[in-house]
């Protein structure tokens, strides 16, 4: 602390032209996939600079390497006009660098100054002192935050302030943020930019992570695009037209991904919506309102109806009450109020077994948390959900069981060694097919959940997921596909619901004409 | 009454002194994510190498100190297992456990020979001339080994440690959120390796306690479970150190009620009474009264990144 000084110098020398940090030609390698290659780029004090890229572009690899978590393969990185190969985060963070992080690295059960000392003191812990550091330092850059707080016990926003004091508090000079937006509900995301903007008109260098062009427009001074682990641009922000941006961020016109989807899904018969089969509807949710452990409403009064053979996309901003209705469907948590059917049952209080008898595929959004168990086999997840098919007297028939994931392999497309071959080493979208090929061939089949079906997923697996989802849909399953990907609904759904802070504020037919509508229900300017 | 009172509140103290020493100790230890089992084995290394001290230099002093080095040892190997080699905390624990039950008994019987009871130097009660005399608090709380009111004096050190010190909040956090801790740039492994080494010189206290300080002998398995019920005593205690000495106390008080319910004429089945520290340990461990959440991390190894 007290290093006010220096970076009073720092900023004179930087306005000279002499960055902060600078990446000479760095890459980084993990196993097969080349996540950075010869990224060469300059970050200067009082400068927010952005990082612009899509999902798996290497923005956050890139953020870790200057950040000291993992090591560079090959280049050079300058820090302070000094070789700067840090041997791990507290390295970084002793040298003038702090790293606000997508997860936060906040301990839930103690209050806002017992994390901020954390790390920080030595000796005895001065708590009073502390909070009215705290308070003086939280006064300075407009950010509101209780200082006796347990953290545990605030909102998502309020402890990403934590953090940030918390990276404030070290004086850095660069403060790197890795996707501070995603996680805040869009009503705090203005305040969070006005921080950002304070902390580099105080001298410090900002790294911004972000896929969002709009909190770009709003703050960034310069813009740097990644695509797949490689600099595509690097520009001032003034002057530079959001289109470029797009372009350059995603390699194509936007709509492409969307046509060349649709095309591919065009062939698959769609099926006939006055369904004929046993059941009316696939789904039915009744007003379904979650509350969380503080109370506060993450999913109000949510109903849909789905028909058998439909395709219903729920878009929205991730964290807008998706992961709460996945996990009610899913027989994880039951709601505070409302109530469900599947294929006319209600399965409101169910089990996660009982929602699976009564004809509900469930692709979870966390499919390393909850849809597999990474350690078993390939054959042992694809089954795992009618292992009793496989069973005689408790015994497990394994040639049986072998024979028939080579089957569902074919059948779903999954690459992998054999079935033998542990799930964890599978690539995501191989996983990503196995599970639902399993979830697939569940019988009865009534209803299926694709909650984030294809999250980090490459672009062929992406369309082979998407096929086998329409595919299900045209035999008659009644689909809930839930995702932030607005061009992939568009392009798979019949119809696009809008979930924003937990309501249902639109309904628009699928079609790439409603995209710019969509769009604005899902950032709220209905 | 009176009498039989301020020996009951005595012995009280007394049996549960190597519980207070020993769950004290264990408790940084799970506050700082690491369950150390082998407690028990801790204990019983130390007590008879306190024996052995004492009897082989004829000063109990030493023979403590001799305590908490075998112990210091055998926790420094617990650590570097659990916390560097990230072994599975129980299969260590139970593996030390067993190692110090087999290889006490072993050197017993080869030093002091199969069946001796012999007699080794033990602590002094503390004397204080005009106070100890004190009527019903005297005999009460005031006549009690050194190592009673050291023991009492450590627990306090390590309240205050845990809930004033930048030390303590370390230890709280890398049991609570290891991942946090570490980006905090808290050297997780070397706060664990330390708390390891914490619990393991409180138990070499607490073994030397029931050697040299209580009974003056040394007997084969003579913890008998002492080192787990101190683990039950945390868990009963919800992970805060004013709780876990309540445990133990209550634990002791039990233990105590086995010689005072005869003592005041009451008939109770002996085995009902033995079994009592047990059964509220059971009790207390399956969260039937008390229960609280423990360190988030408690028996998770931490590897950086994963």
């Amino acid at each position: 602390m007290g290093a006010a000084a220096d970076i009073t110098i720092d900023t004179a020398r930087a306005a000279e032209g002499r960055p902060l940090l600078a990446l000479e030609g760095v890459s980084k390698r993990f196993g097969k996939l080349q996540a950075l290659s010869e990224i060469s780029l300059d970050f200067k004090a009082g400068e927010v600079h952005c990082l612009l890229g899509e999902n798996g572009a290497g923005k956050s690899t890139l953020c870790n390497l200057i950040f000291g978590s993992h090591a560079p393969d090959t280049g050079l990185m300058r820090f302070q006009g000094r070789e700067w190969s840090p041997s791990g985060p507290a390295e970084a963070l002793q040298s003038g660098i702090a790293m606000v992080h997508q997860h936060f690295s906040v301990v839930p059960r103690m209050s806002v100054v017992e994390n901020l000392m954390l790390g920080q003191a030595r000796g005895r812990l001065r708590h009073r002192e502390q909070a009215a550091l705290i308070r003086a330092m939280t006064a300075k850059f407009g950010l509101d935050v209780n200082p006796d707080a347990i953290v545990g016990e605030l909102s998502v926003g309020e402890r990403q302030r934590v953090e940030i004091v918390k990276c404030l508090m070290r004086e850095p000079r660069l403060l790197v943020l890795d996707e501070p937006t995603a996680v805040l509900p869009p009503e705090e995301i203005g305040a969070l930019l006005d921080i950002v903007r304070r902390v580099a008109d105080d001298g410090r260098a900002v790294i911004l992570v972000t896929h969002k062009l709009a909190e770009i427009a709003k703050v960034a001074d310069r813009v740097s695009v990644l695509r797949g682990g490689k600099l595509v641009t690097s520009l001032p922000m003034q002057g530079t037209q959001m289109g470029d941006l797009v372009r350059a961020m995603v390699g194509r016109e936007v709509t492409s991904l969307e046509s060349a989807l649709a095309s591919s899904l065009a062939g698959i018969a769609r099926a006939e919506k006055q369904g004929d089969g046993p059941h009316k509807y696939a789904l039915v949710c009744d007003g379904i309102t979650v509350r969380d452990a503080g109370g506060a409403v993450r999913l109000d009064n949510f109903t849909l109806e789905i028909a058998p053979g439909e395709v219903v996309g729920l878009a929205g901003v991730e964290g807008n009450g998706q992961t709460e209705l996945g996990r009610v469907l899913a027989g994880l948590s039951p709601p505070t109020s409302g109530r469900f059917f599947i294929g006319e049952a209600e399965m409101t209080h169910a089990s996660a077994a009982q929602i699976t008898a009564q004809g509900a595929g469930i692709v979870p959004e966390d499919r390393h948390a909850v849809a597999c168990v990474t350690g078993m086999s390939l054959a042992e997840n694809i089954f795992l959900n009618k292992l009793g098919q496989f069973t005689r007297f408790g015994l497990l028939n394994r040639t049986a069981l072998t024979e028939a994931a080579k089957g569902l392999m074919q059948d779903y497309d999954v690459r992998a060694a054999g079935p033998e071959i542990a799930f964890g080493s599978l690539s995501g979208g191989n996983q990503q097919k196995a599970v639902l090929g399993r979830e697939l061939t569940l019988d009865p089949l009534v209803f299926l959940l694709a909650a984030q079906p294809t999250r980090g997923l490459d672009i062929g697996a992406v369309e082979a997921v998407y096929r086998q989802i329409r595919l299900a849909a045209s035999r008659g399953v009644g689909v809930l596909l839930i995702s932030s990907e607005l061009d992939e609904l568009i392009a798979a759904s019949d119809r696009i619901l809008v979930l924003y802070r937990g309501k249902v504020v639109g309904e628009k037919p699928a079609r790439p004409d409603q995209r710019e509508a969509i769009g604005a229900l899902m950032s709220g300017h209905a | 009454m009176d009498e039989n009172l301020a020996v009951f509140i005595a012995s009280t103290l007394r049996l549960a002194m190597p519980l207070i020493l020993a769950a004290a100790g264990e408790l940084v230890s799970e506050r700082a994510g690491v369950l150390n089992l082998s407690l028990e084995g801790m204990m019983l290394t130390a007590a008879f190498f306190g024996a052995l001290g004492s009897w082989a230099t004829g000063s109990p002093v030493l023979g403590i100190l001799c305590a908490v080095l075998a112990s210091f040892v055998v926790s420094v190997v617990q650590a570097v297992l659990s916390v560097h080699w990230r072994a599975n905390q129980l299969v260590v624990g139970i593996g030390f456990n067993i190692l110090a039950l087999g290889a006490t008994t072993l050197l017993y019987r080869i030093i002091f020979g199969g069946l001796s009871r012999e007699e080794i130097p033990g602590l002094a009660k503390l004397a204080i001339p005009g106070v100890s005399d004190l009527p019903f608090i005297g005999p009460a709380l005031l006549q009690q080994s050194v190592l009673v009111y050291f023991g009492l004096a450590c627990v306090v050190l390590i309240w205050w440690m845990l809930k004033s010190t930048a030390f303590g909040l370390s230890i709280r956090a890398v049991g609570d959120d290891p991942r946090a801790a570490d980006k905090a740039g808290i050297p997780v492994a070397r706060i664990r390796f330390q708390a390891v080494l914490i619990a393991g010189v409180m138990a070499g206290l607490a073994g030397s306690f029931l050697s040299v300080a209580d009974i003056n002998t040394f007997t084969e398995n003579m913890t008998n479970g002492a080192g787990y019920l101190a683990i039950a005593a945390v868990i009963f205690g919800g992970w805060t150190v004013w709780r876990t000495l309540g445990a133990c106390l209550l634990f002791g008080a039990a233990t105590a009620l086995q010689f005072q319910l005869p003592a005041i004429g009451i008939e109770m089945p002996t085995a009902l009474l033995l079994m009592l520290p047990y059964l509220l340990a059971l009790l207390a461990v399956a969260g039937v009264v008390g229960r609280r959440d423990p360190p988030t991390a408690l028996t998770l190894p931490f590897i950086r990144g994963k």
